[in-house]
């Protein structure tokens, strides 16, 4: 052991630079996506530019914070954490501002700070304390409190109108749930239950016409005969979007020179359908060597919980895996119209501050586990 | 870490696993795959082909004169999408400004011929002061526009209006078939005579600019590719302008005589022809070119510049009118009375009924059947052979040509008695002549037809039985170029072209050549053969010498008609037609064949509801050689007694 030696000399830099790079990508790929619409609205053909990469500083800052304090303080403080973002959830609720129905901030200055984002990996932190705190009698009775602390949190985001955001804390607290010890049979009810409410949420009207829309589009994509001011916005997105993916080929159709990304014809482009230029610019290799980086972003975080000297660290490095992993899968898969179209961002890509700066802050608990694994 | 927790950590690695691989094949599905369908849709999608019209070419006659040119005119427009009431202050203050009445502009805003999409074009020619004023005081103008037009300009006013025709805007029953063709709504197309024949060498390739758009439509960058369009072809027509001019004026004059003269059919009280129409056709007998095609009543050919008024189409269509938009000479039918003897005495040589120097002694009248068929006035010609009775016109030798014709077909010799028929329709009656324009067919009446003709239009059996019957008289009043026959001037003159020229059947044309913008020639028409007859020199000299007598001798029909026509210098061969039309006063016909500069030219004239032959026809067609044969033409003087 080699307990006195720096817990920096044991960071892995595959892990730190990752993010680096991949947010390096994203600013190229937000220039392409939105000169040309900037220019014609008479803005800086920078003005997104700009803005992501102040949050990508504010990003690297959080994360060298959340690297120096060793993450079992953290994990003794879980319920200051969880109970931290709370307050903001419901104030965003009470004073927020909306846009197309799906999303909630606090203007902060020139950025806009979504608490969702946080949330996410607030509710990872709470749930792996938790069963970090009872990780030798974890019966019944428990998971089902560990299960609580992320419905509480999924109800406040789902009243916020983000159903991506609260299927990704969906995902990542029932893979924290499952490695932390969730019998086959938990996971049977738990299932049974999830299916009864989406069942009632539809049938009694309760779930937004938008959305219905959304997941109806993904399952006709058969548009091709449907002129463009006949289809929804969502058949009409996801066309353009396959459109451009499939103009890039194997190697794209050069960088700034995408037809479908000049022309404007994916929207939220820079945002939510962000994979779409890499997709038509830099074509399939530029596409898989994408998505190999993020593996690579997996692999390490995986192999992070293995390595962890605590429980605690493996659940979080499996919550901040399954964080990425969805999200990474289905933003990527709805461009290619393999998942519904959802408002989730594509990770260090998509603009968006706030996502930013948590991916990063989440990076950083992962490796802060990774570094201290010997201490 | 527990074992159980490491298994649980490696089945999230294999979940991880497998959405990866899933992302990666699913890309690698989209970006090598077959779903090029959507690559040629992003193209599609994201371009929009801009198609600019170029000008249309000229149509000439055949010296070079210009008939029909593009020229630019200053509009104004109206949108289509105002208020009722906005609109009619718009129209009263535009009324104002421009000093027309407020229904002219209701009316061009109205027109049927203008797309209900399109801004409204409502005055033409503005003037820069007005067109200023507009421009100035934009909101004293909502919804008004001043725009350049290209539009067709007629040098010589109504000169040859039926036979040019009018373009506008592609109609929108033919959109859809026509889009094939690269013609867009609100395109210029022709839609009648010349313009429409001659469309496609017209019509210049329109200028086509490939721009990008964003979703919203707009322009994005320069064009992508631009193919740049070319001014159409001019058309040089056969038609002789001067001649052309001097056949309408002539038959206007014709007609107005006619007005003035006492229709003798209508015996109580002195009632004048009506004579509202008529029409002239000038062949070249050599090759089929026309040098001329006259039709009357006439009309203004710019009133179609952009887009007819209301008011100007009702006039134009109303039947009060006698329809000027329709070309008499190609699409007039008429029964051609006496001009028809020619065929008659055509086929009676072929078919030995009657031969050339066999006498008839024509008592004025034939009883055949039980019905007494008369010439006309009752004259009678005494003993005459074929070059006489066509210089007399005598019916009575000819209704007895088509009795004998009626007693072979009865006896079973279907063919030969039949012969009339078989040549008329060998000299182009009965059938499309393949002019460019449009034209009716005619008909030529035979016992099949007169069956069928029962048959569709009786309703009991024993009506349809009765009327099929092919009698005497059905063949008789055929003799004569009456009873069931119809043909067109051009029908006529054709038939009579082919008998001057040796027996050719020419296919008639009005196109001479094409040329393009660097007068290039692109085609030149050639003269084609609709058949080739074989005519009996002896028997085509001794009609030729019985239609000179007609105009020579004093006997003649057409002899009044051309009282002191230096016949010696300029011969002229001519047969006179009197066609009764029940109910209305008789068609004056007359058909002549004469010779100036070398060339052999058939002249047919028909006026209707206007007299005998030699009444008005003939001082028509006089006018007309006249003027070809370099004379100074004189008025056309109508006579006021004439034969048939």
């Amino acid at each position: 052991m080699a307990a006195e030696t720096s817990p920096w000399r044991h960071a892995d830099p595959v892990l730190l630079m990752l993010p680096l790079a991949i947010s390096g990508l994203g600013l190229l790929m937000i220039y392409s996506s939105s000169r040309m619409r900037l220019e014609r609205q008479g803005l800086s053909q920078l003005y997104y530019v700009e803005r992501q990469g102040l949050a990508i500083a504010i990003g690297i800052v959080a994360m060298a914070v959340v690297l120096a304090i060793d993450y079992r303080r953290v994990r003794d403080m879980w319920p200051l954490v969880y109970l931290g973002v709370l307050p903001l959830l419901i104030g965003v609720l009470l004073v927020g501002e909306r846009h197309r129905g799906a999303q909630s901030w606090f203007q902060v200055g020139p950025l806009q700070f979504q608490p969702s984002e946080l949330t996410k990996v607030a509710v990872v932190v709470a749930i792996a304390g938790y069963c970090h705190q009872h990780r030798n009698d974890l019966d019944t009775g428990r998971l089902a409190i560990g299960i609580a602390l992320a419905g509480f949190a999924m109800v406040l985001v789902f009243l916020q109108h983000d159903l991506g955001t609260t299927l990704v804390i969906l995902v990542c607290a029932f893979a924290v749930l499952v490695v932390a010890g969730l019998r086959p049979v938990h996971i049977g009810v738990l299932v049974l239950i999830g299916v009864s409410l989406i069942g009632a949420a539809v049938v009694t009207g309760k779930v937004a016409a938008y959305r219905v829309d959304r997941i109806t589009g993904f399952l006709d994509q058969s548009t091709s005969a449907v002129p463009a001011s006949q289809q929804s916005h969502a058949q009409y997105s996801l066309q353009e979007s396959k459109i451009a993916i499939v103009n890039g080929g194997l190697a794209g159709e050069g960088l700034f020179k995408g037809r479908q990304t000049n022309l404007s014809y994916v929207p939220e482009q820079h945002t939510d359908f962000i994979f779409t230029v890499v997709g038509e610019e830099l074509g399939f290799l530029g596409g898989a060597t994408l998505i190999g980086l993020y593996a690579l972003l997996v692999w390490r975080l995986w192999r992070t919980a293995l390595l962890s000297s605590d429980f605690f660290g493996t659940l979080l490095a499996v919550g901040v895996l399954a964080i990425f992993a969805f999200q990474i899968f289905e933003n990527i898969g709805m461009t290619m119209g393999i998942m519904p179209i959802t408002g989730i961002p594509l990770p260090f890509m998509s603009y968006g501050g706030s996502a930013i700066i948590t991916s990063f802050i989440a990076i950083g608990l992962v490796a802060n586990v990774n570094m201290r694994r010997f201490s | 870490m527990s074992d159980n927790s490491r298994v649980r950590v490696s089945i999230v690695g294999v979940v991880i696993v497998a959405l990866f691989s899933t992302l990666l094949a699913r890309l690698w599905f989209l970006q090598s795959g077959p779903e090029n369908s959507l690559k040629v849709r992003a193209v599609v999608d994201s371009t929009r082909v801009l198609q600019t019209q170029t000008p249309r070419g000229e149509i000439k006659d055949r010296n070079g004169v210009v008939l029909v040119r593009d020229r630019v005119s200053w509009a104004i427009t109206i949108d289509r999408d105002i208020s009722t009431e906005r609109r009619d202050k718009v129209i009263g203050q535009l009324a104002e400004l421009l000093q027309l009445e407020v229904e002219q502009l209701l009316s061009q805003y109205e027109s049927p011929r203008q797309s209900p999409l399109e801004p409204a074009i409502v005055a033409l020619d503005v003037s820069q002061p007005n067109r200023l004023e507009i421009l100035q005081d934009p909101q004293n103008y909502p919804g008004v526009h001043v725009a350049a037009l290209t539009v067709r300009e007629y040098p010589k006013g109504n000169l040859a209006a039926q036979v040019l025709g009018y373009v506008g805007e592609v109609p929108s029953e033919d959109v859809a078939r026509l889009e094939k063709l690269s013609y867009e709504p609100g395109d210029d197309i022709g839609l009648a005579g010349a313009e429409s024949a001659f469309e496609s060498d017209l019509r210049g390739k329109p200028r086509r600019e490939t721009i990008e758009v964003d979703p919203t439509g707009r322009q994005v960058g320069g064009p992508v590719k631009v193919e740049q369009g070319s001014v159409g072809h001019s058309v040089y027509l056969t038609i002789d302008s001067e001649v052309q001019r001097v056949a309408e004026d002539s038959l206007a004059q014709g007609i107005a005589g006619a007005k003035d003269l006492q229709n003798p059919d209508i015996e109580t009280g002195y009632v004048k022809f009506a004579a509202p129409a008529g029409a002239v056709v000038v062949l070249d007998a050599n090759d089929g070119s026309l040098v001329a095609l006259a039709s009357n009543p006439t009309y203004d050919p710019s009133v179609w510049v952009g887009g007819i008024s209301k008011t100007n189409y009702a006039l134009l269509t109303n039947p009060f009118g006698s329809f000027p938009l329709v070309d008499r000479a190609t699409q007039g039918l008429y029964a051609p009375g006496s001009t028809f003897k020619l065929v008659t005495s055509l086929a009676m040589t072929n078919d030995q009924i009657r031969g050339i120097g066999d006498y008839y002694t024509d008592t004025g009248s034939v009883t055949i059947g039980g019905s007494t068929f008369s010439n006309a006035e009752k004259e009678q010609f005494g003993p005459v052979n074929l070059e006489q009775a066509l210089t007399v016109s005598s019916d009575a030798y000819f209704y007895t040509v088509g009795n004998e014709y009626w007693q072979v077909w009865r006896g079973g010799d279907r063919a030969r008695g039949l012969g009339i028929q078989r040549e008329a329709r060998a000299l182009g009656f009965g059938a499309p002549t393949g002019i460019e324009l449009d034209e009716t067919e005619g008909r030529v009446p035979d016992p099949e037809w007169k069956s069928e003709f029962a048959h569709a239009n009786y309703k009991t059996e024993l009506q349809q039985e009765q009327n099929s019957i092919w009698y005497p008289g059905d063949n008789l009043t055929l003799a004569v170029g009456q009873g069931d026959l119809v043909v067109t001037p051009l029908q006529l003159a054709n038939a009579y072209a082919a008998f001057a020229n040796g027996g050719t059947l020419w296919q008639p044309h009005i196109e001479n050549r094409v040329v393009d913008a660097d007068r290039k020639v692109v085609s030149r028409m050639k003269a084609k053969a609709i058949r080739r007859l074989n005519l009996d020199p002896t028997v085509r000299a001794a009609i030729l010498a019985g239609l000179q007598r007609s105009v020579g001798d004093s006997k003649g029909t057409a002899f009044a008609a051309f009282q002191g026509f230096p016949l010696t210098q300029f011969p002229i061969a001519g047969k006179t037609g009197t066609a009764q039309v029940s109910g209305k006063g008789d068609t004056s016909l007359f058909a002549a064949i004469f010779a100036a500069d070398g060339k052999q030219y058939v002249v047919v004239a028909v006026v209707e509801q206007a007299g005998f032959g030699a009444q008005t026809a003939a001082p028509v067609v006089r006018r007309i050689i006249e003027s070809m044969t370099d004379q100074i033409p004189g008025p056309v003087r109508v006579v006021a007694q004439g034969h048939d």
